[in-house]
């Protein structure tokens, strides 16, 4: 890019120049190689004068992969005495194009002592949870706080939408109660994220 | 139609004297009306297909290529998956009605190696350390060949992968030179491919300066090798400016409807 043309808001594809590491600093965006920062997205450019950096703002969606920290939805599909396989469907608020397998903890469920993982979820919920490692090949995820746990679940005997009551949760057809560790978004804003996990 | 390469080549042979002068005439017109340096006319356009990641789509004479790009995605099966970076799996396809005779859809010898090639022609231009244990999928379909569509898949693929939003260091963009009727052409098509004597096809990263493939089919001598790669890289640069409008055309109008 020659000085004259440099501004914000150019259009740069993959391995465009921006310039050089004498002029600017390398911001999100943007790499360098060689003392030259170049382009690693398509989007438009971003020159912050004051705080002499380049950077590049996406015009494409960013290829999202879940990482420590970040709050995930996910459909539990095993349930074991100590663990659980979830099937992370959702980052934040990006829908991913497949799954990532999430494995959570009997320990990582909540901050107080849980005795075994079936009163915590069931095949087939859909939890919002946190990841707190990504080491050792799988996502281990967490839901010890306030916000995470089930936000939906069927009655395990007749498959009706269970809802939250004084002692666990309770199926409004058929009366069985079942427990689980729900977040206080349960059965808000559901719908779409259920049709999502079974397209 | 290269697959079954041996067989015309023999008959080509035979007929090099004669044919090789049809191939370019007294004043360097080729077959299709081209000069030796000129490029196949050439459109590209940037996310086609809805439900991949992303895509690219590239007619490049009479080559129709579409290429799909999912991922990152949860690499199966599990071992394949590598720790500290994630794998590109690529699978170069031609339909059954690509050729003028139907070719098998099942992968063939051909098939497999070009999946590799064009593989490892795209993974110096992706931040592969940047997403570990996933795999990128790039599915490249040959509509209709003509000659040349490893190169045409590579640079359909850079777009699709561009597309996708996967950080990269740069679009790849890949083109052929190689010798028919006695002279160094550039972009060569099926039949100069077959009864000529050489194709080079060329991978190549504008902005950094660096080929990623290169490959030489037939006998060329020193000089006529350095004139083919020179005159690849040249028309990979022209061939890079299409592909930069492709993605400008696609996303320059979203960001205004955006705004």
């Amino acid at each position: 890019m020659p000085e004259s043309e440099r501004k914000s808001g150019l259009f740069v594809v993959p391995g465009d120049r921006l310039g050089v590491i004498e002029e600017f600093t390398s911001g999100p965006g943007t790499y360098v190689e060689g003392g030259t920062i170049h382009s690693k997205v398509t989007g438009c450019t971003l020159l912050d004068m004051l705080n002499k950096q380049v950077s590049v703002y996406p015009l494409v969606k960013s290829a999202t992969v879940p990482q420590v920290g970040s709050i995930v939805t996910a459909m539990v599909s095993d349930v074991k005495n100590k663990n659980a396989v979830l099937s992370i469907f959702k980052v934040g608020d990006k829908t991913l194009s497949g799954f990532f397998k999430g494995m959570l903890h009997i320990s990582g469920v909540s901050h107080g002592y849980v005795d075994n993982m079936f009163n915590v979820c069931k095949a087939g919920d859909i939890m919002k949870a946190k990841v707190i490692s990504t080491e050792n090949r799988s996502f281990f995820l967490s839901t010890a706080d306030n916000d995470l746990g089930v936000v939906h679940a069927l009655c395990s005997i007749c498959g009706h939408v269970l809802q939250p009551g004084n002692r666990g949760m309770g199926c409004s057809n058929c009366g069985n109660n079942e427990r689980r560790k729900t977040s206080p978004d349960y059965g808000k804003d559901i719908t779409r994220e259920v049709e999502q996990s079974e397209s | 139609m290269k697959a079954n390469k041996k067989k015309p080549k023999k008959e080509g042979e035979k007929m090099t004297s004669k044919k090789s002068e049809k191939l370019i005439d007294k004043k360097g017109i080729r077959l299709d009306g081209r000069k030796v340096d000129e490029l196949r006319p050439v459109k590209m356009e940037v996310g086609v297909l809805p439900n991949a990641d992303g895509s690219a789509y590239l007619e490049q004479g009479r080559n129709k290529i579409l290429v799909g790009v999912y991922g990152p995605k949860e690499a199966h099966p599990r071992h394949i998956a590598q720790q500290d970076r994630a794998v590109i799996q690529c699978r170069y396809h031609m339909a059954p009605f690509s050729v003028d005779e139907r070719k098998s859809p099942a992968p063939s010898r051909r098939d497999i190696e070009l999946s590799k090639v064009i593989r490892e022609a795209l993974e110096p231009a992706v931040f592969l350390e940047y997403y570990p244990r996933t795999s990128i999928q790039v599915y490249i379909e040959i509509l209709q060949a003509d000659g040349g569509t490893r190169c045409a898949g590579i640079t359909t693929a850079a777009l699709a992968l561009a597309d996708a939003g996967i950080p990269m260091r740069d679009l790849v963009v890949a083109c052929a030179a190689g010798k028919a009727g006695g002279k160094i052409a550039l972009d060569l098509m099926d039949t100069e491919d077959k009864v000529g004597e050489a194709d080079v096809p060329v991978a190549f990263m504008p902005n950094l300066n660096a080929v990623t493939l290169l490959q030489m089919d037939g006998n060329l001598s020193v000089d006529e090798f350095n004139t083919a790669v020179d005159m690849a890289i040249g028309g990979c640069k022209k061939l890079y400016e299409i592909q930069k409008e492709a993605l400008k055309s696609k996303y320059v109008s979203e960001g205004v409807k955006e705004e």
